[in-house]
């Protein structure tokens, strides 16, 4: 293998295949990054069994051929090198990869290629288009609420959910769920569903963050794996098998309260109980109170430790029904509330063990739903 | 046979075994005289078990020659005149029988000579009868030889134990009195050969380690005066460190006004004072004395003498339990590693096989610590965290060496001291967002529905679903991660094992197992930061020596220790 290619684009094609990479694997060929020449440009990848990443880079190609190389070394090493033209070449006889940059001249040890798992390629035309913009948004909004404890496997995982002009995003782990649905550019022919491990959504995520052009999603026809193709890249990652419970049913229909407050207030408010809430379960209490003819609602956000202290802060509040008390996890509503996105936030209570409903004011598509915590007395 | 009253004789053998239960009992009584005689020199001489000798030897006041024989007619003593002073009994003695019953059962030499008499009196009585009596010289004091105990009582000789059994009531009776009188010298030998000796220097502790050894001896904590406690119980004596303990509760020897007594509730006292400091199943060692006005307690209960009753027995054992608690968790050490690394199996503790205490001199620290001696609150020093082994243990340094932390046992203790404080407010409780429904045994799921309230108390809401199943809705927002079935499962198991116990212990039953459930595993890679949090957490805690379930959660290596094993001295 013999080819060159620019500084830049090798690292960037790194950092992206790089988190792929399995680093404490007990396969070392996990722990390295194939380098392939390919109609001639450069693929990257790398794979941890869960998921595979695909980057193309362009390149000029002098000499075909592939060659396995440790990734952090490699990438250690190109990340140090200066913005300028990479020239590589694969010395079969040895699994060394020599490279030369400007001045520099390394050679690493490599692997053969062979022993490296294939990684589905995707094949034909078929697959349902997403806005790439709206898929980073959706997956930063419900991915975090995914299970990460192995107890359960299926709340470990996003539900995908495709319907006529709808895909629903919903994840879950025993104690809130979040569920986000973005408009299709052309509705799917057949509905259907597949749960995808929370991981590889958020490296989806983050590969998202480049793309212009919408992301082509297709499902292998075994149902083991799903494909995401993006300009250069293609993500695949295992399903998780099995039936994801039924989210619609955990969402409350109705309320007696409905509290209107700003999101980045809230967020800052509960940011401050945490200082508090750390120490013991991560407790805070919401107590609303309801607006006169002249002064608003207010909700007070308090936290205390018996160890630390405690902290009240008063925000404004437009209510709507009965005054409460409720107690959540902090944790959880700093969680929700970094993504919801919008200047106010509605949170719809019935009781005070009952679950609460966050929703973002003035966009349909996301709902967040938390249980409440209490002290047992 | 018509009925018909009994023969003096006879009568006096009956009441004898009241008091003279075997020899133990004779020692004890012969003691106590020597005792209430002021004497300050006992010298105890048994032969074969105290069958066929039993000596006691004091230089107290003596008898003087005129009321010799009255000392051994029944009911007759110099303790005490009145009923009235039956109130405030200050004398070991009072009852005026042990002396009559001796003799009823034995052959006995009484020799004794009052201090302010010239001359002596030597009395010999069998079965109760005088058969000798003449004047003889000796130095002011009293000697009792008590020969072939139970000669003319043949059913009673046949009960009595093995010479070793009877050795060791005898043995334990004289250190009983050694502790409790330690400015009084005591002597015992058995058939010639010296046994236990006290050196009457009036410091407890020298008995102590005449009774326990010189290393247990200096390991016991002294309990500490508390003068602000406004009660007229008054609690001294010694405690051992959680490290110490036995398979029994012998251990525990409790003194009431100097003297002492059986008491299952006041010995329980002391080892809830222990309470998760010790590994399941282990009893402290202990020597305690209480003081109170002695119109607040009974010593008239039993003919030993060796139950009392309480005018407020509730406020002694609060007292006992509180004093001996506070001395525990604010001097206790560490338990050392013990180096090299020994087998150790119940009742063998390695540290038994450290040098003699004269060797310590030796010991003393060559290196200067890293780090000043400063303390956490809870008397734990400050430790920085170096790294872990294993994915089990913490390792620390601290002032004085190396300290080595069980993650799990050490994360259990926070949980549980954090779980004690929560459960005056409440213990938070997190919902779950799909109620989940849990099979259960029929026979655990009624032991859990009888305990739902105290579950809810620790934030477990569960609903009966029908047969054995339960609905939880809610668990205790430690074990949030947990699975709910395993958790419930546990706690059924906890219930199950604790069923004898009363409701409080049940409650810390379930709390213990928990914070097992929650509490990081071995096995769990941490952090700097998760180990450094839950190294401050520990130092918090009133008792971080000891996870709940009483296992240390840390070991202790000196620098002095590492220099030795490192060769540098």
């Amino acid at each position: 293998m013999k080819v060159s290619c620019l500084q830049e684009n090798l690292a960037k094609g790194l950092s992206i295949v790089g988190r792929a990479v399995s680093p404490r694997s007990t396969l070392p060929i996990l722990s390295h990054v194939l380098l392939a020449t390919d109609g001639g440009r450069l693929r990257l990848s790398a794979t941890n069994l869960e998921i595979g990443i695909n980057c193309w880079i362009g390149a000029r190609v002098e000499e075909e051929g592939t060659i396995a190389v440790p990734a952090r070394t490699f990438i250690d090493l190109v990340n140090a090198l200066p913005p300028d033209r990479v020239d590589m070449e694969g010395v079969v006889r040895t699994m060394t990869l020599n490279l030369r940059c400007g001045r520099s001249e390394a050679n690493i040890k490599g692997m053969d290629a062979v022993e490296f798992p294939p990684i589905p390629m995707p094949e034909g035309e078929g697959g349902v288009r997403l806005d790439a913009e709206a898929l980073r948004t959706a997956i930063a909004q419900v991915a975090f609420a995914a299970a990460t404890d192995e107890a359960r496997p299926i709340l470990t995982g996003v539900l995908v959910q495709f319907e006529e002009d709808r895909v629903t995003l919903a994840a879950a782990d025993g104690y809130r769920l979040s569920v986000r649905s973005v408009p299709l550019p052309e509705p799917v022919g057949e509905p259907f569903s597949v749960i995808v491990p929370a991981r590889a959504m958020v490296e989806l995520g983050r590969i998202c963050a480049d793309q212009e052009e919408p992301v082509l999603t297709t499902v292998t026809p075994d149902h083991n794996r799903i494909l995401f193709q993006l300009t250069d890249v293609v993500l695949v990652s295992q399903l998780i098998p099995g039936n994801f419970p039924d989210y619609r049913q955990i969402i409350p229909r109705d309320r007696n309260t409905r509290t209107v407050v700003g999101t980045a207030d809230l967020l800052k408010a509960c940011r401050t109980a945490q200082i508090f809430a750390r120490d013991g379960a991560h407790i805070v209490q919401f107590h609303v109170h309801l607006g006169t003819d002249l002064e608003p609602g207010r909700l007070v956000v308090s936290a205390t430790s018996a160890e630390t202290g405690d902290d009240v802060t008063q925000l404004d509040a437009s209510v709507e029904g009965e005054p409460i008390e409720i107690a959540f996890n902090v944790k959880y509503l700093i969680d929700v509330l970094s993504v919801l996105g919008t200047p106010q936030v509605a949170l719809d209570t019935t009781s005070s063990s009952s679950p609460g409903v966050l929703r973002p004011v003035g966009e349909e598509d996301f709902i967040h739903v938390v249980m409440p915590m209490h002290l047992g007395r | 046979m018509g009925i018909r009253i009994l023969s003096p004789e006879v009568a006096s053998q009956i009441a004898a075994g009241e008091v003279v239960e075997r020899p133990a009992s004779v020692v004890k009584e012969l003691v106590e005289n020597s005792i209430d005689a002021d004497a300050r020199e006992i010298r105890v001489e048994v032969g074969q078990g105290g069958r066929r000798l039993i000596r006691v030897t004091d230089d107290g006041c003596g008898v003087p020659a005129a009321e010799a024989e009255l000392a051994f007619h029944r009911h007759s003593t110099s303790k005490l005149a009145s009923a009235e002073d039956l109130n405030h009994i200050t004398t070991l003695g009072f009852r005026g029988e042990a002396l009559a019953s001796i003799a009823a059962v034995s052959r006995v030499t009484f020799l004794t000579r009052a201090a302010e008499e010239e001359a002596g009196t030597l009395l010999r009585l069998e079965g109760g009868r005088v058969v000798a009596r003449r004047p003889v010289g000796r130095p002011p004091g009293t000697t009792v030889t008590v020969e072939d105990l139970f000669y003319n009582v043949p059913a009673r000789r046949k009960f009595l134990r093995s010479e070793a059994t009877e050795r060791r009531h005898i043995d334990a009776w004289v250190t009983r009195y050694a502790l409790a009188y330690p400015h009084l010298r005591f002597a015992l030998t058995h058939d010639g050969r010296e046994g236990f000796h006290s050196p009457g220097s009036g410091d407890l502790r020298d008995v102590l380690v005449a009774v326990h050894g010189v290393k247990t001896g200096a390991a016991l904590l002294e309990i500490p005066e508390d003068p602000g406690s406004g009660s007229s119980i008054r609690v001294r004596g010694f405690v051992g460190p959680p490290s110490l303990h036995r398979g029994d509760r012998g251990g525990i020897t409790l003194f009431v006004n100097g003297r002492w007594i059986q008491d299952a509730r006041l010995a329980y006292a002391v080892i809830q004072a222990y309470h998760t400091l010790l590994p399941t199943g282990r009893y402290p060692v202990a020597t305690i004395f209480i003081s109170l006005p002695p119109e607040e307690v009974d010593v008239n209960v039993h003919p030993a003498k060796a139950e009392v009753r309480f005018q407020d027995g509730n406020e002694v054992f609060r007292v006992v339990q509180r004093a001996v608690r506070r001395s525990v968790l604010e001097q206790a050490h560490i338990p050392a590693a013990s180096l090299p690394a020994s087998p150790t199996w119940p009742g063998f503790r390695p540290s038994d096989r450290r040098p003699p205490v004269w060797a310590a001199q030796a010991q003393e620290p060559a290196v200067q610590p890293a780090l000043p001696p400063r303390e956490a609150p809870s008397g734990m020093p400050l430790l920085r965290v170096v790294g872990q082994v294993g994915a089990a243990y913490i390792i620390a340094e601290g002032p004085d060496g190396l300290y080595l932390i069980d993650q799990h046992a050490a994360h259990e203790r926070v949980l549980y001291e954090r779980m004690m404080a929560q459960r005056e407010e409440g213990v938070p409780s997190q919902g779950l967002l799909e109620p989940e429904p849990v099979d259960l045994s029929p026979e655990t799921a009624g032991l859990v529905e009888a305990h739902r309230e105290s579950l809810r108390r620790l934030g477990f809401e569960l609903e009966p679903f029908g047969g054995s199943t339960f609905l939880v809705r809610a668990l205790p927002a430690v074990l949030a991660h947990a699975r709910a079935a395993e958790v419930l499962a546990d706690v059924a198991r906890a219930l199950q094992e604790g069923r004898s116990q009363v409701a409080e212990e049940t409650e810390q039953a379930v709390m213990r197992r928990v914070c097992k459930q929650a509490a990081v595993k071995a096995g769990q890679v941490l952090t700097r930061e998760e180990m450094e949090g839950l190294v401050q957490a520990l130092e918090r805690c009133a008792s971080p020596r000891t996870c709940p379930h009483g296992r240390p959660t840390m070991i202790h290596i000196s620098v002095a220790q590492l220099a030795r094993e490192f060769g540098r001295e």
